[in-house]
């Protein structure tokens, strides 16, 4: 086991090399973590809905505790006419807490520490979102980028300004959960080294920063993926209900 | 009949009582921690892609460093104002939520 506290991040090829044109297409331990989060939230739901039990057990309670919490933000945040979307937000917000928590676990890999991974999840959502508004909306959503009351001289200007910080949505959105998810698992990794190399009296108290740490880390991977679905269904609010 | 409506009544008391004790404090505060966080990075994408835009009209018009430097400003003041704008959002929902109760 390497001291580096960046190797955690490595990706490295499992099996035999895949390129389709010039693209490596390779099987990585990263394709399997997501393969290994994916398993484990189909089999999760999948015990948790078969036996529909009135008094619930832990696992039913799970998901249906995770089901309520999604369909209330989506409500809350986007209105009624956003439950068509419900499905997607859902896997969204799943598959991401699943990815973060199962890279809590040692020795594996997290996969949303790589900003390859959680910037396709974020361009996906931007593409989708603003398909939907112009659908909706067609032209109409355009007017997203003309605030109203803004003085004729000044609003080039503003076009531009609104223009960028739509633009910067799938940034802030992907660089959010990336940087979170990298940042607490390098300090936990460094930590961990001070635990080594200062040997068994001086290692306690870095032992006991590691240990705070892991709650914390594990406090921030579920919030990273309710704030990821969260604002996923607030730029949907402004792809469905457009107001000015 | 009137059993029925005490028995509606012990209803409601007993689902006010189990929205305020069960998750609702919990959730709250851990929402209030995920908005915090997300303040600080709504500023930082908006001057990443603005000084990006400003590269790469630069790379177009051959105006070396001139748009770099002015969507630099511009990004830096889009992400001021989304900062200004999610926390609207926020001080929104805070009265909202105040109402309710």
């Amino acid at each position: 086991m390497s001291t580096n506290p960046m190797h955690q991040f490595n990706v490295y090829r499992i099996g035999p090399e895949i390129s389709l044109g010039r693209v490596d297409i390779s099987f990585t331990n990263a394709s399997l973590f997501m393969i290994i989060s994916a398993l484990t939230i189909i089999s999760v739901l999948f015990v948790g809905t078969r036996r529909k039990a009135i008094v619930p057990t832990k696992i039913q309670l799970l998901t249906e505790l995770s089901y309520t919490l999604v369909s209330k933000m989506i409500s809350d945040t986007a209105g009624s006419k956003a439950k068509p979307y419900f499905p997607f937000i859902f896997s969204l917000f799943i598959f991401v807490l699943f990815c973060n928590m199962l890279g809590m676990l040692p020795y594996s890999f997290t996969v949303t520490s790589h900003i390859i991974v959680t910037f396709t999840l974020a361009a996906v959502i931007f593409i989708g979102v603003t398909i939907i508004g112009f659908v909706n909306h067609g032209t109409g959503y355009l007017k997203l980028f003309i605030p109203s009351g803004v003085p004729l001289f000044l609003l080039p200007l503003i076009v531009i300004i609104e223009i960028i910080s739509y633009l910067s949505r799938p940034v802030s959105l992907s660089v959010r959960l990336f940087a979170n998810m990298m940042a607490g698992h390098t300090m936990l990794k460094v930590f961990g080294g001070f635990v080594v190399s200062l040997g068994i009296l001086g290692g306690l108290l870095p032992l006991s920063f590691t240990v705070a740490l892991t709650g914390l880390e594990i406090l921030i991977a579920f919030l990273q993926a309710y704030v990821f679905a969260i604002l996923t269904c607030i730029y949907l609010n402004d792809a469905l209900n457009l107001k000015h | 009949m009137k059993k029925f409506s005490e028995l509606s009544n012990r209803l409601e008391i007993a689902k006010k009582k189990a929205n305020k004790n069960s998750f609702t404090n919990n959730k709250k505060s851990s929402s209030a921690l995920g908005t915090a966080l997300k303040l600080g990075t709504e500023m930082v994408a908006a001057v990443f892609v603005g000084s990006i835009i400003g590269f790469i009209l630069d790379n177009w018009f051959d105006s070396k460093p001139w748009l770099t430097v002015i969507f630099f400003f511009v990004g830096a003041v889009a992400g001021i104002s989304n900062v200004v704008r999610s926390a609207k959002l926020m001080q929104e929902n805070n009265d909202q939520e105040k109402l309710r109760k």
